[in-house]
């Protein structure tokens, strides 16, 4: 005979004040099989908690039932309560009043009535409930981070020193990403290779760290602590084991004139080349589209000039195949390009040019060395506009997001030029100035009071060339919305951050969820920003939304974190609320018939064929087995299963079904 | 006639099946052709085609009581063909399990040992609905949903439970059906309109995406309960929306269980 606890809580008023409890706790105590109902004001609270553990013991419960929050709030507290108290935690089950009931009505009687129905289903529930082991799971103490940008590198630096093996996966020939694109970073103007680099060198030289670079991901399978991931390994079209990085063929190479992605298309490459000169690895890649050999079936030159005969034109594709227990998405973010701004001219006037491009201008590695000479004619511009928000914020363009990073460099940029020229002039138009962030507002500050930056608030309508002048229409909102236009010699314009064009693909390919942006979503977004929904899959960087460096690398080691934790112990306790699959006794053995519909169905590969032999080894029967490591407990097969053959334990059809039952026969006797 | 005969005679004596399974004479007048288990050549005599010949025989591949008679020769129309894919696409019949006689109208006796071989011979056939049927669909899809309601609870006001329809169909073949599970009761035993609708209603379900519209339920059904509009809705619905076929192929995804990125619905995005 069931003996059931039921404890009502108040949550301070969050419940009482729209719920009668006392009501509640008495009506419990009336259903068949409950034999204590109590209410207290915090039953999370040590004593609440003591309340719920001395009832199992005193009144020897069978069965505990918890009306108060959320389950994913405070389940895992109460079930280690019951747990304690030396009842099954699994006997253990929360009536959720606060966000299904308390919350969203007003206070009266038909509340009060809700919140007695959803005691009474899960009192229905709990006295189907039976008593569960925990699942046990082996972890590969291996990290997977796909990206090698900054927040990739310090993820994968922070994994590696906390003693974990990490395999860094990374599309270009060098890791190193937008980072290392960049010419000085806000708020404190230092150089941003100065800073990146080392760490780069660090990830080279880290023996925890493999890295793949020019590598991309294929397949993700598996599960939290046993993903199986295949890794291409794109052809660099050389022997990584021979090249020394001397950089001779990239110099011998005739053809050259090839527009560098690294130099956001100002300066040109060698098809054969290394991206920039700090590269990791520092070894060259063959533009296999772009190579004169693999157009027309000859030349050869890197080939002849190799010291150490390195080129190899015949290499395919590798694929890589690794078990891995965690992943951090990594993958970073990119900028909104090409006929986005019609209206601005961008990619029709030569000078109009974007955030990226100007970083490669100013900077001292870039095409011109960091001097300030605009694409056209190689000229020092002599005034140049700014304009923020070109694309974000608009959601006529279908961005209405901030993308967060330009306010601050479009300061810097235009503090950069004029330091560059001293004589120049800067233009900013912008919709509003945020600048929230340590020491931000203070820089923006100085490009406007110091280096004599004008900002005007108001949008830019149109731009147009005029006599080898770029003739910029816009208005000055705080002036009366006064039309302006200014004659530039360049425009700058702070494109939108957006996802990377591939990163819809790689999150269905990974099986994590993503926003109507594709950037990839957190599991929750305050109180876990770097987890996503799929558990051991986590995120850190721009992949998620647009970011700056600190916050990318905070969020990076946040993610280190995280793996770490997970990789600190042998094994990984899971919840047995899985799938099972019926088995019975002969000569049926199981009801299922083995169509395997289920198989098809699953997402997480977790349902195999077992063979169910006799004892002369000749085959009765296959039927469907659920592997308990790598169900989710989804039940999507439950609900595909015509004999009704498979369950999940913890929400099997009898609880289920009792629930139901128990909301339809409101005030009659329980079943 | 004859020909047929004589295959399941050779087949017989020379023991490359054990059994053929067939369509015979039923008993009283005007009496339509019920299936014969052929199982030494001398009774192959019993054995006929005709237009009365409809039946599908794949459902006897599936109770195992035939089944321990060893390797059976089927004589199989378009639906019992396409069965027998369906069926191996649901791991329920392996290849060289069966041999298909395929029949035609015209009493052409065509061996199928492979299922390969049935494919092939699958793929040259018109599975789609037939005129007649296109236009009673119609009829009944353009009915609005309270007359369909209305419908289909006058027809299953007549439904007695007697399950007919499920021991007809071959793709009925678990060895325990849902209505049998009673912890807990889902589908409620007695024939009164809540449980004829919900048997019904699943019954169908189970079959989206997996019926091959040969009928036999409609016709086992004593009370004359047009099930074939439903499964013949739910057939088309899966043609349009997943562009798929059953019993066209020994290996197939399950329109209800797979998800495929270029489906042409759209909603999951």
């Amino acid at each position: 005979m069931a003996r059931i606890g039921v404890f009502i809580c108040h949550c301070g008023e969050n419940i009482s004040a729209t719920v009668d409890v006392a009501k509640v706790a008495a009506a419990a105590a009336k259903i068949p099989g409950v034999v204590h109902s109590v209410d207290y004001k915090y039953m999370c609270s040590d004593p609440g908690q003591q309340m719920v553990s001395s009832a199992i013991k005193e009144k020897n419960l069978t069965g505990v039932v918890v009306a108060a929050c959320s389950p994913r709030m405070h389940e895992p507290t109460f079930r280690r309560a019951c747990a304690e108290a030396g009842l099954n935690p699994f006997l253990c089950e929360m009536a959720n009043i606060r966000e299904h009931c308390s919350w969203v009505h007003e206070k009266g009687e038909a509340t009060t009535n809700k919140a007695i129905d959803i005691v009474r289903t899960l009192v229905a529930k709990v006295k189907k409930n039976k008593a569960l082991l925990p699942i046990k799971v082996p972890v590969t103490k291996t990290a997977l981070v796909l990206g090698g940008g900054i927040a990739g590198i310090q993820a994968s630096l922070d994994i590696a020193n906390s003693g974990h093996k990490v395999i860094l996966v990374e599309k270009e020939p060098s890791i190193g990403g937008h980072m290392s694109q960049l010419s000085e970073t806000f708020p404190t103007l230092d150089c941003s290779q100065c800073i990146l680099t080392p760490r780069m060198v660090e990830v080279a030289q880290n023996p925890n760290i493999t890295l793949y670079s020019y590598a991309e991901l294929e397949s993700l399978e598996g599960f939290i602590g046993n993903f199986k991931a295949r890794i291409r390994k794109k052809a660099r079209s050389l022997d990584e084991k021979l090249c020394t990085g001397c950089g001779l063929c990239c110099q011998k190479c005739p053809t050259k004139k090839i527009a560098s992605d690294f130099d956001a298309g100002l300066g040109m490459r060698p098809a054969i080349y290394v991206p920039f000169p700090q590269a990791v690895p520092n070894k060259p890649v063959i533009d296999r589209e772009h190579c004169t050999y693999y157009l027309k079936g000859k030349c050869r030159l890197c080939e002849k000039v190799c010291p150490t005969q390195a080129i190899r034109f015949d290499q395919a594709d590798e694929i890589v195949e690794v078990e891995v227990g965690a992943v951090v998405m990594a993958t970073g973010f990119d900028i909104k390009h090409g006929d986005f701004f019609p209206e601005y001219g961008y990619g029709n006037y030569r000078d109009v040019i974007d955030g990226l491009q100007f970083e490669r201008m100013a900077s001292a590695s870039g095409p011109t060395l960091g001097e300030m000479r605009r694409p056209s004619d190689g000229k020092v511009p002599e005034i140049v506009v700014f304009i923020a928000c070109a694309g974000s914020r608009d959601p006529a363009k279908g961005i209405e997001y901030c993308s967060k990073i330009c306010c601050m460099y479009t300061a810097k940029h235009a503090m950069l030029y004029r330091h560059k020229v001293h004589h120049g002039k800067p233009y900013v138009f912008y919709m509003d100035i945020r600048a929230g962030g340590k020491m931000y507002e203070e820089f923006v500050r100085r490009a406007i009071e110091e280096d004599g930056v004008q900002y005007i608030r108001g949008r830019v309508s149109r731009i147009y060339e005029r006599g080898g002048k770029l003739i910029v229409k816009g208005a000055d909102t705080l002036l009366g919305a006064r039309p302006m236009e200014i004659e530039a010699d360049m425009v700058v314009l702070a494109t939108a951050g957006v996802a990377n064009p591939g990163a819809e693909a790689l999150a269905q390919k990974v099986h994590i969820s993503y926003d109507s942006h594709h950037f990839y979503s957190e599991a929750h977004p305050k109180l876990r920003p770097v987890e996503t929904n799929t558990a051991g899959i986590f995120l850190a960087g721009a992949c998620q939304a647009p970011k700056d460096i600190p916050e990318s690398v905070a969020q990076a080691s946040g993610a280190a974190a995280k793996v770490a934790a997970l990789f600190s112990q042998d094994e990984l306790i899971r919840e047995p609320l899985i799938a099972v699959v019926d088995r019975q006794a002969p000569p049926l053995y199981s009801t299922c018939v083995g169509c395997f519909l289920c198989q098809t169905s699953c997402p997480y590969q977790a349902i195999e064929k077992e063979e169910i032999r006799g004892r002369d080894g000749q085959l009765i029967k296959t039927v469907a087995k659920v592997n308990p490591g790598l169900c989710q407990g989804c039940g999507t097969c439950v609900a595909l299963c015509r004999s009704k053959s498979i369950d999940i334990q913890g929400f099997s059809h009898e609880q289920v079904y009792a629930e139901v039952l128990a909301l339809l026969n409101r005030g009659e006797s329980d079943v | 006639m004859e020909t047929l005969r004589n295959k399941a005679r050779e087949l017989l004596a020379s023991k490359t099946v054990q059994m053929v399974i067939g369509y015979g004479r039923g008993s009283g007048e005007a009496a339509p052709a019920r299936a014969v288990f052929i199982r030494a050549a001398a009774e192959a005599e019993s054995l006929i085609f005709d237009a009365s010949c409809q039946q599908n025989l794949a459902v006897y591949l599936m109770k195992p009581e035939v089944r321990q008679l060893g390797k059976a020769a089927l004589v199989a129309t378009p639906s019992a063909l396409r069965t027998i894919l369906q069926l191996a696409a649901e791991n329920q019949v392996k290849d060289h399990d069966l041999l298909a006689l395929a029949v035609d109208a015209q009493g052409e006796v065509t061996p199928l040992a492979t299922l390969q071989t049935i494919e092939a011979h699958v793929a040259a056939l018109d599975c789609n609905l037939s005129a007649g049927e296109k236009t009673e669909l119609q009829k009944y899809v353009a009915l609005d949903p309270e007359q369909r309601r209305q419908f289909w609870q006058e027809e299953f006001a007549r439904c007695l439970k007697c399950y007919a329809c499920r021991g007809a169909c071959p793709l009925c073949y678990c060895s325990r059906c849902t209505v049998e599970c009673n912890q807990p009761q889902w589908i409620p035993v007695p024939a009164h309109d809540l449980g004829n609708l919900e048997w019904n209603v699943m019954r169908a379900m189970h079959l989206a995406g997996r019926c091959v519209n040969c009928g036999d339920c409609s016709r086992a059904c004593p009370v004359g309960i047009p099930l074939y509009l439903l499964n013949q809705r739910l057939l088309s619905e899966v043609l349009a929306n997943f562009n798929f076929r059953s019993g066209m192929a020994a290996k197939a995804d399950n329109a209800m269980s797979t998800f495929k990125p270029d489906d042409p619905e759209d909603f999951i995005r």
